[in-house]
Formats: C-alpha cells, structure tokens, sequence
C-alpha cells in the first residue's frame, strides 16, 4: 500500500518537474496530451469526463455538500394558505454522499490521465508508436474485455447497494425519524444516540428487547437450517431407497412448494393455522380439543409453529441437493461395509453423514445466513406477533432483526433506529460467517474426500 | 395622453372586477385522491357531478385511487410528495399525519360550517390543538354487538353471551388485544386515558388512570373472557367463523347478515359483572373517519381540494354514501333523516355511543402497547392465577409507557 | 437367511410407501385446500366468501374466477404486470450474470479478489434496510407509482451481478484450454465468450433465468413499497396479499384462493418443465457453494 502511495505522488510530481508541455497542460485540461498525440478517441473521453465533472459539481453537487454538516437549516413555512418547503434533509444527505464518490472518482480519474499522458510521453521517447484509436477501442473486446463486461454490473452496483448501503449507515447517526421527516421537518446528526439507546438496559432503552430478539434469530436460523437439513436428507434417502417406486412423482410432489409463490401458499397455511382456522374447526368437531389452540397466539407455540412450517418449505429443496448428493457417493462403500456387517444406521453415520458435511458444508453456512434474514416465512405468517408488554418498539415474540426492522422502516418511519437494526444484523451475519467459515471442515481439510 | 392613462385604468378596473366576480381562474392541474376501495366508484360519480356544477374548476383532472384507510396513513407519510392531494383516514391517524406536515387546516372559508354541520365528537376528532385539520365523513367508527338471536339468548349480559356460545359450540368474537376495543373494558370500570396535543401534533400530556383497583377490575374481566373456549380475538366477520356474536361495527354489518342470515340481530355492547361484584356497562371508543387535504404548493390549487374535500363531506354526499354503502354520517342533519333512523346496525350504534367515548388523539405507540397487552393476557403471561399485585405492576408499566409518549 | 433378509427388505419397503404417502399428503393439503376453496362461491345468494370451518364448497362455482376477469379490479392488468417484470428482470438479469461470471471466472485483472469480497460484504447487510433510499432515488428518475414497473425491474437487474457465484462456479468446470486453444487461433475474448463459453452453458443460463423469472412473483415487500397508491403499478402480491390483510376487503377470501391458483399455475408449469436444470444449479451451488 504504501509503495502504491509513493508511486502515486511519484508520477504526479514526475509530470510536474519533468513532464513535457502536454502533460502539463494535460493537468488542467484533461486529455489534452492525448489528443496532441493522435488518441482522439481517449482525449475527449477524459475531456468529457472533465466538462461533466464540472458541470455536475457547479449544478448540483456544490449546493447539497456545503450543507452535509447540519444537513440543512431552512425550514418548511407558510405564505398565506400556500406551503413553501425548506431544506429536504434527506436528499442533502443522499446528493451529497454521492458527490463525495464522484469527487473521488474523478480524482481517480485526475491521476489516471497524468499517467497515461507519462506512459505515452515515454513510449514516444523511446521511438515506438502508439496504439491506434481502433487498437484501443478493440482491446475493449479482448484483453480488456473485463472492463467491458463489468462497466455496467459495477455501476448498478455502486448506485442501488453501494450508494444506498452508505447512505443508511449514516442516517443511523441522525435522528431521521417520523418526528423529523423530510420535506416538511429536517433532520440532523446526533452522533451516537441510536446506538446508545439500543443497547441501554434502562426503561428508556431497548436493550432487553434487543437482545430477546437477537437470540430468537440465532435459535431460528439453528433449528430452521438444521432440522430442515437432517429431514430433507432422509426423505431423500427414503426416495433413493432401493425398491421404492415411482421416485419422481414424489420428488414432483414435494417440489411444488418451490414453485409456488410463497405469498399464496404461506398465507393459506397462516389461515389454515389461525384460531378460527381449518385445522381447529377439525380438532374441535372432532372433539379432539375443546378449545382452539392457540398456533399464533402463545408465544412458544408460535415459534414451533412457525418452525415446523418452515419443515414444509425447507425439506424439498435440501431433498433436491441431497438426492443430486447421494448419488456421487460410490456403491462399493457401502457394499464394502454391508459385507463388514454394518447395519443401516452404522452406514448412515460412517460413510453418508460424513461424506454429506463435508460436501455441503459451505451450503449449510449460507443457508444459515439466508435463515437469519429469512423474512418471507416470518413476516407472511406471524408478522412478528404475538406482542408482549416486555417488549419495546413494537418487537413481536417471533421477530427477527429483519422483520423487526421492516416494521420499524414502513410502519413507524422510525428510519434511524431501522438503520442501527441493519447495521446490527450485518455485524451478526458476518461474526456467524466467519466463525463457521473458518471451522469448516472443507476449508480446513481441503483434500478431504476429493 | 391623458385619455390614454385612464382606458388603461378602466380596463385594469374591469379586469379586476372579472376576478371579483368570482370568475376567478384556478389554472390547471392534477388532483389525486384515495379512499377505500368499495367507495371508489361513488366517490368518483360524486366529483363528476360536482366538476359539473362548478366549471370554474375545469381545469383540473381527478383521478381516484383504492387505499384503504388504514394503509392511507402510512403511505402518505412516507412519502408526502407522492401521496394523494385528498385522502381519507380514521381518526387515530390524525395527530401523526399533522406531525409529519401531511394535513392542511381545513380552509378558514368552510371552517364555521364544518363545525356547525357536524356533530361534536367528530369535530374534536379532526381537531388537533385548536386547529381543525380534516373534514370529517362518518360517526360510525364504533362498535356494539352482533349476535345470532338461535344462540345468544340474553344479549345484555356479557357472562350469559359466554354462556350461550359455550353451550352451543360458537364463537364469541372480541379484539381484546386491539387498542380500540380493549378500552370497552376499561373505560366501562372508570378508567381514563386520553391524551392533550399542541397544534403541530405532538402529545403534551398523558391522563391515565389505568394502574388502580378499576384497571384491575377490567383486566381481571379480560382476562376471564379470554379462559372461554368460545372466546376468539377478532373483530373482522369476513373472516370469522361459526359466529355466535362478535363485537364489531356497522362496516361489517353486511357481512355479518350474510353469515347469520335470519337470525341476524344487534344490541349495544353488554355489561359483565366484575371481579368486585359490581355490575358495569361495556363502553369504548366512538370514532370517526376524516378527510384530510394534503399541504400544497399552489394555492389555487389548495382552493380546489378544500372545495372538493368540502363537497364530499357535505349534507347529501354524506346521506348519498349512506344509502350507496351504509356509512353512518357524521352530519348532524344527514343523521336525522329517516333512512339513517331505520338502519338497524346504526341505531344499536348510537345505543352504544351514550357509553362511550369520543375518541380523542392518542400517540400510534398507544395501539402498539394495547396489543402487547392483550397478546400478554391472550398467551397466558397474565393468568387468572395472578395476584392483584401482579395486575397491578403491568398496568403500572403499562401506564408509566403511555405516559412516556408525551413530552 | 436370504429369506428373511428379502422379508425384512419388503416390510421396510411397505413402510417406506406409506410414509411417502403421508408426507405427499401432508405436502399436498395446501394447494389442495386452496384449490377447492378457489371453487366456493362469494355470492352471498350461493355461499359465502370469508373464511369458514369447512373444506369442500357446499356448491360448485366459478365465481372467484369470473370476478377476477370481469373487470371489476385491475386483476389482468396486475397479471401482466407481474409477467412483464419477470420476463424483463429474467432477460436482464441472466445476461447481467453471465457477463460478471465470465469476466470473474476467467480474466485476471487489478481489484478481481477485492470486488469478489466486497461483494461478499455487501451482500451481508440486509436488503429491507435501504428501502427508503432506493425508493428516493428511483422517484428521482419518476420510476415510482405511475413507473413502478419499470423501476422495479431496474432494482432487480441493478444489482444482480452479485449474484454471480454459482454461475462462476460452472464457468470454472470449463477447461481453460479451450478458450485458450480458440485463443491462439486469433479469437478475441468477446468472441471466445459469446461463440463458445455461452453455448456450453445451457444448464446454468436455464437456471439463472428460472430463478429470476420466479423471484418477481413474491415481490411484495420492495413492490408494495415502490409502487403504492397506484393501483395499476400493483404485481399480484401487492394487490393480492390486501384482500388477506386489509379490513376492507371482507369476504375476500375465496377470491384471493382463486387469484393464488391463477398466479401457480404458469411458474409452476414452468417450474416443472424445467426442474431438471434448476436441480442442477441448485446442486452445483450447493456443493462449489
């Protein structure tokens, strides 16, 4: 890094001591050297990229930054029955984010001129000539090619993730809440606050509740990733058993529920579950219950509910990674152990379970990953309640820190405490995956079963 | 030269004259407006005629868009820019939409009228502070009693309603963990809580009376209707099932003559006998749903959504709506016409609302933490094998948190 | 001993039946529920439309399904739009795919492994969280409301190329010598790409593509949030989940059955059609994972 620095501030005081006029001329009007040198194509590239440069910066971007400090002070008032809105804190907020990496950019792209016009200087210098407009532009389809297969990803990246990722981590230190909305009120810094208050066990803050929820999450994404694993992987076993018939209408069978969108079949079944529901309309007829259980209503039963539907989503797709599995593992094994005497189970544990881990292990991590961020089945059939009176912000018993954060986003617009929640669930992710990560046996053991 | 000065003067002089005639030119623009998705078609057949009856609005196009009510609030907030010039809402919205600069005061021309028209409750409704932000559309955001008259034979007491469902295997439908029915209970043992706000919205002070020997009264009786095996939590009859009665209000009351057919009936709410001995009659909350007016940029166009906004709250769009969908009207007149009188639901309603409360502003956290309270009796953390003690520390909580939300 | 070992492989093979049975059944029970209330009339003349405590309809009827092609709600409008953003954000995003995977799978350039793990980060911070911005910046371009459809599928092809893993994954399995044999006979990289990577990728292009395709169909989170009080922006989720949720809607419920049958249908045609390749991308995944 460091000798990256050096060569940086190396070629830019090169340019200027002993650079040739071009170059020189090159650091104020970008692409001027090129141009001289015959490279139209890369000159007004440059060029062009300095006139936009400029014109954003006067246009737009000087008025939003200088305001990034107190996020705006004109506030919204009244002439006569007619509203005059102030300053939109939050587009200051965003605009001016935005500014920053395009004035990075542009730096970036300051430097890669002088070097560039150093390069050519010095090809010319040693008599050899340069590379024609249609050599450079065809290198965009061969050696350079990745440029232009990543131009436009990286670029959808950096505005719909990158640039809005950046932007939550710092409303997470504002106080952009439903009090302080745009456009009609501002919001600004409040440094740490959020944090404090999540983690602060007193009445004004929402530590417990905090806390209650991340474990939740964590037992979830457990007994959701690991139980759906071990049952998918019998029911493949079962499938693939010798003398089983018809193997892929039942395979057909469970793999509806992949297809079907979730918002109808989860839905359904949070009808069919509900206290009033089918299922307790049948217990009671039958006389089985005198009164509905309560599947959505008690906390504990809610969240085995919740898991053992999830058994339902879950077990199809393992069983179509298991059975895919199942077949690479060589016959002979088992023939081999069959004649040692080994029982069914002795096979299971030595030879399939073993061989399984190993294979799936990177898959067992990012499917406990997916779980602690799994909304769909969570917000679709409990949204999070039941509620409880010792649990703050609105958190339900069944809340994930995703779901929690929804709610927080759509139905309070409380979007800074939503921000430290998100912020919350990237250090979770990422701790659990690079725990797991590194205790994998595959990462570990690499030649292992290969 | 001088002859010239004065034409020119006449002719500003007619000019002005023309626009004090009235004639005045409003320009042109879009005006967007939601309401429920059942009203769509009667709201826009509405706007028409009244385009029609006032040409100097031409100039305006309305489109109608289906947002529930509920969802109305939430929406605009997120992005009032975006959001419907008018919408309607329940009343509950009303302090958060002001704090989030989501409602104009309601033009000081239809103001006097609006008041007068409408009948008191509804008016505190739409008012927050001193100002009067919404315009408002019906009284009949409250809740009494439907039962089936083959089950329920005694609909005046709550312990033999119990009794009847149990006997014949129904359902007895209570939302008792929604924060606008569990004030029946509440309410009916004395209790108080309601909220004062300052013009911008925000709570300045809770008055709450939850944490005493009445709130433990109440609780206690929620706490024994939820022990019923009859008992369901909801309010809602489209998706109820095998009703004996349930606790709802005259929006469902379609749907609930469809489910009880001939034995469709209603009663103001019961009185239920309480874990003192004492007997108390159910009361609640009356509320109202309101029309708000987004704040604008352009003032013409301001005078156009308050003339419109005006229009669909006045005497007969408000007896129209009744008689298209059977929302019970805030318009003190429109409630007095016969229609109105003979409506079955409507009149168990207004039995009702002598017990019952205007529903004032309360902070949205409120509806939060009935719920948490209600899920709390509902999944057995508060039990019949409580203490008094222990009632008494969760209501203490509870009325500590409905306090912290005004500041 | 044969004999009984035979026995003992019948029994366990009776037992095994059984138990698929079983679990067929209880797979099955929702989509058959929702198949049978789908045909239980809202007409309050015939039968009821809310939720009841029986399974099979009293009578017969089709109700549900002329109501949602009547006319009387944007239904077909909301199906289309549905399609429409599949269709786009399948194209799109297959394509998108397949460039980030080749270029990360086969060219060696300046900032590949740091990209791969800043992407890896990235993808650990929850999607919910930038709602609000995303929705600003798409109103910034007018794609919100009256533009939802499009700038719903501009958000789900934006980001997409971090999706490239198990496409990568299988650009991997291709031996290099390949490209490099077509190489020394003067193709140039793109030409490499297009005219002999892409057709050996049948499976994995079926796969992204499938799974693009059905993602839209659930969107109700970001859709609902990008497109609302504009009824003719709504996808089928939108739309739909409102006649479960919203009080406004009483008796909805037949009706939402109905319209979940209708949404099934196509991707679980598809879906069926094309299991075979979306087994094999799920697998690949799973074990290169």
């Amino acid at each position: 890094m460091e000798v990256g620095i050096k060569n940086v501030f190396g070629s830019i005081g090169e340019a200027v001591t002993k650079g040739e006029g071009k170059t020189k001329v090159s650091m104020l009007i970008m692409g001027f050297g090129q141009m001289l040198r015959g490279q139209i194509l890369k000159g007004i590239a440059f060029l062009v990229s300095e006139v936009a440069f400029i014109l954003y910066m006067i246009l737009f971007g000087a008025k939003y930054c200088s305001k990034l400090g107190t996020l705006g002070d004109t506030v919204t008032q009244k002439v006569g029955r007619k509203t005059v809105y102030g300053d939109n804190s939050f587009l200051i907020l965003l605009f001016s984010i935005l500014t920053v990496f395009v004035i990075a950019a542009f730096i970036l792209l300051w430097y890669l001129n002088i070097r560039d016009n150093l390069n050519q200087e010095k090809l010319l210098a040693q008599g050899k000539s340069l590379p024609s407009n249609k050599t450079v532009f065809e290198s965009l389809f061969d050696k350079n090619f990745d440029k232009t297969l990543l131009a436009l990803p990286v670029t959808g990246i950096f505005v719909f993730t990158v640039l809005p990722i950046i932007f939550m981590i710092c409303v997470a230190f504002t106080n952009y809440d439903k009090n302080h909305q745009s456009p009609t009120n501002l919001f600004t810094w409040v440094g740490m606050a959020n944090f404090k208050r999540l983690l602060s066990f007193g009445s004004s803050g929402i530590g417990s509740t905090f806390v209650q929820v991340l474990a939740w999450t964590l037992v979830w994404a457990f007994f959701a990733t690991f139980i759906d694993y071990f049952l998918g992987l019998a029911v493949a076993m079962l499938i693939n058993k010798k003398g089983v018939n018809f193997k892929r209408l039942w395979r057909t069978i469970l793999v509806l529920t992949i297809a079907v969108p979730q918002f109808v079949s989860l839905l359904y079944i949070m009808k069919l579950f509900s206290n009033d529901g089918l299922l307790n309309g049948w217990m009671m007829k039958l006389g089985w219950i005198s009164s509905p259980i309560q599947f959505w209503v008690d906390p504990m039963l809610a969240r085995i509910t919740i898991i053992v539907v999830n058994i339902w989503i879950g077990i199809p797709y393992m069983m179509l990674i298991a059975t895919g599995l199942l077949m690479n593992i060589p016959e002979d094994l088992y023939e081999s152990a069959r004649i040692d005497g080994a029982t069914g189970w002795q096979m299971f544990r030595s030879i399939t379970l073993p061989y399984m881990l190993f294979v799936t292990g990177p898959f067992l991590l990012t499917q406990f990953t997916a779980n602690l961020n799994n909304f769909n089945v969570i917000y679709l059939l409990t949204q999070g309640k039941p509620q409880s009176i010792r649990l703050a912000e609105k958190a339900g018993s069944t809340d994930l820190l995703v779901t929690w954060l929804y709610k927080m986003t759509v139905n309070d617009t409380n979007y800074c405490m939503a921000a430290v929640l998100g912020i919350m669930v990237f250090i979770v992710t990422a701790v659990v995956s690079l725990v797991v990560y590194n205790a994998l046996p595959s990462v570990k053991d690499e030649e292992g079963f290969q | 030269m001088k002859k010239k000065i004065l034409v020119s003067f006449l002719a500003v002089l007619m000019v002005l004259g023309l626009v004090g005639c009235g004639k005045k030119n409003y320009g042109t623009g879009e005006i967007k407006v939601w309401v429920a998705d059942n009203v769509v078609e009667f709201t826009d057949n509405q706007i028409k005629s009244f385009m029609e009856a006032n040409p100097e609005y031409a100039g305006y196009t309305v489109t109608i868009e289906p947002v529930g009510e509920g969802d109305a609030a939430g929406q605009v907030i997120t992005d009032v820019t975006a959001a419907a010039d008018i919408y309607a809402f329940p009343q509950d919205q009303i302090a958060r939409l002001v704090s989030a600069g989501a409602l104009e005061v309601v033009n000081p021309d239809y103001e006097a009228d609006v008041k007068k028209n409408n009948d008191a409750g509804s008016i505190g409704a739409a008012t927050v502070g001193e100002k009067l932000y919404a315009y408002p559309l019906t009284s009949d955001n409250g809740y009494f009693l439907y039962y089936d008259k083959s089950v329920v034979t005694d609909p005046s007491s709550l312990e033999k309603i119990v009794a009847d469902c149990e006997a014949a295997g129904k359902n007895f439908y209570f939302e008792v963990n929604s924060g606008w029915y569990q004030t029946a209970f509440f309410f009916a043992t004395g209790c108080e809580l309601t909220y004062d706000t300052d013009d911008n919205g925000n709570f300045t002070k809770a008055n709450v009376s939850y944490a005493s020997d009445a709130g433990v009264v109440a609780l206690r009786e929620i706490i024994e209707l939820c022990a019923s095996p009859s008992f369901q939590n909801g309010s809602s009859a489209g998706e109820a099932t095998n009703v004996g009665a349930i606790v709802d209000g005259t929006w469902d009351s379609a749907a609930v003559k469809e489910i009880m057919g001939d034995n469709y009936a209603c009663a103001k709410l019961p009185s239920f006998e309480g874990s003192d001995g004492k007997t108390y009659q159910l009361s609640g909350f009356g509320g109202f749903k309101l029309l708000g007016v987004k704040p604008q940029e352009d003032e013409n166009k301001l005078a156009v959504c308050d003339a419109i906004a005006n229009y669909l709250a006045s005497e007969e769009v408000q007896l129209a709506r009744y008689n298209e969908v059977g929302w019970g009207p805030s318009n003190i007149k429109a409630q007095g016409s016969a229609d109105v009188k003979a409506d079955e639901a409507l009149s168990a309603l207004g039995e009702q609302l002598a017990f019952s409360i205007p529903q004032g502003q309360y902070p949205g956290d409120y509806w939060n933490l009935a719920t948490s309270l209600g899920d709390s009796v509902r999944n057995g953390e508060i039990s019949a094998s409580s203490s008094d003690a222990d009632l008494m520390a969760a209501l203490q909580n509870f009325q500590d948190t409905c306090v912290s939300y005004a500041k | 001993m044969n004999k009984s070992y035979k026995k003992k492989q019948a029994r366990s093979n009776v037992i095994a039946h059984i138990a698929l049975i079983i679990i067929s059944i209880i797979w099955l029970f929702p989509f058959v529920g929702l198949l049978l209330q789908s045909f239980r009339s809202y007409d309050p003349n015939v039968e009821y439309g809310g939720m009841v405590d029986y399974l099979i309809p009293k009578h017969f009827s089709l109700d549900n399904y002329k109501f949602l092609f009547s006319g009387q709600t944007n239904f077909i409008r909301w199906y289309c739009n549905t399609i429409i953003i599949a269709v786009f954000v399948a194209l799109f995003q297959t394509l998108i795919v397949l460039c980030v995977s080749y270029a990360l799978s086969r060219m060696r350039f300046t900032g590949r492994t740091f990209l791969m793990r800043f992407w890896l980060v990235l993808g650990m911070f929850p999607g919910f969280l930038t709602m609000i911005c995303l929705y600003f910046l798409l109103k910034q371009f007018g794609l919100t409301q009256a533009g939802a459809v499009p700038g719903l599928i501009l958000v789900g092809v934006a980001s997409s190329g971090m999706a490239y893993y198990v496409c990568k994954g299988y650009f991997d399995t291709i031996p290099k010598a390949l490209d490099e044999a077509a190489r020394i006979d003067g193709a140039t990289r793109a030409r490499v790409f297009v005219m002999m990577t892409l057709p050996m990728s049948k499976p994995i292009i079926i796969y992204t593509a499938l799974v693009a395709f059905m993602a839209p169909w659930c969107d109700y989170v970001f859709a609902s949030y990008v497109a609302f009080g504009h009824d003719e922006s709504y996808n089928v989720a939108v739309a739909m989940t409102r006649w479960v949720w919203t009080n406004d809607y009483q008796g909805y419920f037949t009706r939402f059955c109905a319209g979940g049958v209708l949404v099934a249908i196509p991707v679980t045609i598809l879906f069926m059609c094309l299991q075979k390749y979306y087994v094999e991308g799920v697998t690949g995944g799973a074990v290169k994972g």
